[in-house]
């Protein structure tokens, strides 16, 4: 049970890193937010949390299997925040963000 | 070479390479993704094995009787008897007097049912040292040693499993060598298209879905494409790694033959396991004890298990001997940790050690595509990683006709005419095929004979009709049109699916509300869900696929009737 817990954990912090890495894009940031992003802080936001992501996955399994697990995550959670901000682009508000200076 | 000509022949390796392996990756990859729940879509397929998940049952009570008392394959033996049989020593030995030479059963945490085997001797044989076994598989309920009957199919793993790597071509193993050569061209396609695409980063969660149909169906194809890339990869190159060995590069067999049995032969005398029968006849020991004692050495070693496959060699013989190996449900790598015992005496001849790097990785990677693992979430995942290889694939497709069908429908070529339609059988085709194999499973009485051979009738001729349905409703993409069989297959899909589900709860009792809650069964609950979700985005997709009213038509038609009305006036 601890084990699903985890995952979902892992799912919802390999979102937000997608979705950093995304609004780093200014295209993306257009869609969701005004002005420009601060891409750098928002990258490296973004590589973080795919990395803790995988150090969860890596607390539930073991590092064989959790690294599969770590890459199919970055395909669903990459194509989730696409389809999110190909529909619904403002739910991506949610995420904590910096701005350009 | 200049960059833009080495971009542009990449692109004509990509478009061509991946337009005529598409056809065949799409089987690949959509029965590779139900391949991942193989199990259970056998537990749906035949209702009397919908019982929970069983351990390997005991050997000296159950499995050596069934064992002793099956037969080899009567279709089996009249193919391979005589090309094994040697005249010269004789006449041929009846089907029913060969003698075993070697017994498997093998399990996982998701069968309910035991598939168990024989190896049985030849014993005049042509070539003394081939491996010259005739085979006798059977699959029984572990709870009370039945047989389940032979005739009915698992789809599942019997059709759509193999389907997904041989195609059920069986002759000559053409189906091995065309899905290897798809997979080859895979990889090239992979390269070519990162080739191709220029802005890997910049777009990788672009999809512009109010664009036009052209720009917008390359969004898709590029990012289905590149997010699950190393799944897409990994799943290619290790289909490949799989099958090298027996198919692609039979080098064992064939140029390093010698070589290979004089291996075999070191390697069985290091192990202690003798690679020949002595020749001497002897009973054998209590197998129970050595599982046992199997079980308590795994346990020693920090990894206590169940066993997962168990295997004797030389039935019957003084060198015989029990190899058992531990179920590998709790990695990724297959069953292992193998311990053998003299099968006479029950004395402990070896324990395999643990794997150097090179056999840990071969084994990661097989273990990955094979995926005998505990591991729900990860095969969810699996499956959408296969089914996005589905949306890649079908998306260059219909990118393929998009861009051409104008230029072709100018120059009165069938070209995307044709191409269009064969996509339609391989998109939506193998859905409604698959659809309707599961609702003629429902709906064919149990105890027809030869049930299976009907399901698998059903499944290839609705597979021939899908495809004769696209090309004769293909001629609007002669006029740079879209072909309604599109979205008629779709709606077909709604149907067939509900259908199906409906039909199993007709004919077994078993609904989502009793599957889900009152007496939980999620490999049935599983399937009839995916069921529903298959025939809820058909719908959708045929909803969006319905044809728009042509706005400058309307538009004429009302000045029309405007005018003739103000003429009556």
């Amino acid at each position: 049970m601890s084990n699903a817990l985890l995952f979902v954990v892992a799912t919802a912090v390999m979102f937000l890193g997608m979705g950093w890495l995304a609004l780093s894009l200014p295209s993306h940031w257009r869609q969701v937010h005004k002005g420009q992003p601060a891409s750098g802080k928002l990258r490296i936001t973004g590589y973080l949390a795919v990395f803790v992501s995988g150090g969860i996955c890596l607390v539930a399994d073991h590092p064989s299997m959790a690294v599969l697990v770590w890459f199919m995550l970055i395909a669903l959670c990459a194509f989730l925040t696409a389809m999110t901000l190909s529909y619904r682009p403002a739910l991506l508000r949610f995420i904590p963000v910096f701005t350009a200076a | 070479m200049q960059t833009g000509n080495t971009r542009q022949a990449m692109a004509w390796l990509h478009t061509w390479l991946g337009l005529l392996a598409g056809f065949v990756l799409m089987v690949c990859f959509f029965f590779g993704s139900l391949s991942v729940f193989d199990r259970e879509i056998d537990r749906w397929a035949i209702p009397e094995t919908r019982f929970d998940p069983q351990p390997m049952p005991s050997y000296d009570n159950m499995l050596k009787g069934i064992f002793e008392k099956s037969e080899p394959d009567v279709a089996e033996y009249n193919q391979l008897m005589p090309i094994y049989h040697d005249p010269a020593a004789g006449d041929m030995t009846p089907r029913t007097e060969l003698p075993p030479d070697e017994y498997w059963a093998y399990t996982t945490h998701r069968d309910p049912v035991l598939r168990m085997g024989v190896g049985f001797r030849v014993p005049h044989p042509a070539e003394a040292d081939e491996h010259n076994h005739i085979h006798g598989n059977l699959t029984i309920d572990p709870r009370d040693g039945s047989l389940v009957p032979d005739d009915h199919l698992k789809i599942g793993s019997d059709w759509f499993y193999p389907l997904h790597y041989s195609l059920n071509l069986e002759w000559k193993f053409i189906g091995y060598y065309i899905v290897g050569l798809a997979a080859f061209f895979m990889l090239v396609a992979l390269i070519s298209g990162i080739w191709i695409h220029r802005r890997i980063f910049r777009e990788f969660f672009t999809f512009r879905p109010a664009k036009r149909a052209q720009r917008k169906t390359l969004d898709i194809h590029n990012m289905s494409g590149v997010i699950a890339l190393p799944f897409h990869f990994f799943f290619a190159i290790t289909g490949l790694i799989i099958f090298a060995s027996f198919f692609y590069f039979p080098v064992n067999s064939t140029m390093l033959k010698p070589l290979h049995e004089l291996s075999e032969e070191i390697e069985a005398s290091h192990k202690g396991l003798p690679h020949d029968r002595a020749g001497i006849d002897a009973d054998i020991a209590s197998v129970d004890a050595m599982i046992a004692d199997a079980k308590h050495r795994w346990s020693e070693r920090g990894m206590p298990g169940e066993v997962g496959f168990l295997m004797v060699t030389h039935v019957g013989d003084l060198n015989s001997y029990v190899s058992i190996y531990r179920a590998g449900s709790d990695r990724v790598a297959l069953v292992g940790e193998g311990i053998h015992y003299k099968a006479a005496t029950g004395e402990l001849l070896r324990e395999d050690p643990p794997h150097s790097f090179a056999e840990g990785a071969a084994e990661f990677l097989t273990g990955l595509h094979l995926q005998h693992f505990e591991h729900w979430f990860l095969r969810w995942l699996y499956v959408f990683g296969g089914l996005l290889g589905c949306v890649c694939i079908a998306t260059g497709f219909i990118f393929y006709v998009e861009k051409r069908k104008s230029q072709h429908a100018r120059a009165g070529s069938q070209g995307s005419r044709l191409t269009d339609a064969f996509a339609v059988a391989t998109v939506t085709g193998i859905v409604v095929a698959a659809c309707a194999m599961l609702l003629s499973n429902r709906l064919i009485p149990t105890d027809t004979s030869g049930k299976g051979d009907w399901e698998k009738i059903v499944f290839c001729s609705v597979w021939g009709l899908t495809l004769l349905h696209a090309l004769w409703r293909s001629s609007p993409v002669a006029r740079a049109m879209s072909n309604p069989a599109w979205r008629e297959q779709a709606l077909t899909i709604t149907v067939l699916a509900v259908a199906a589900v409906i039909a199993n709860w007709l004919t077994t009792g078993d609904h989502l509300i009793k599957t889900l809650f009152t007496e939980r069964y999620l490999a049935v609950a599983g399937t009839d869900i995916s069921l529903l979700i298959t025939a809820a985005i058909a719908w959708v997709s045929a909803r969006k696929l319905a044809p728009k009213p042509d706005k400058s038509l309307t538009r004429n038609l009302s000045t029309d009737t405007a005018t003739r009305e103000v003429g009556y006036e």
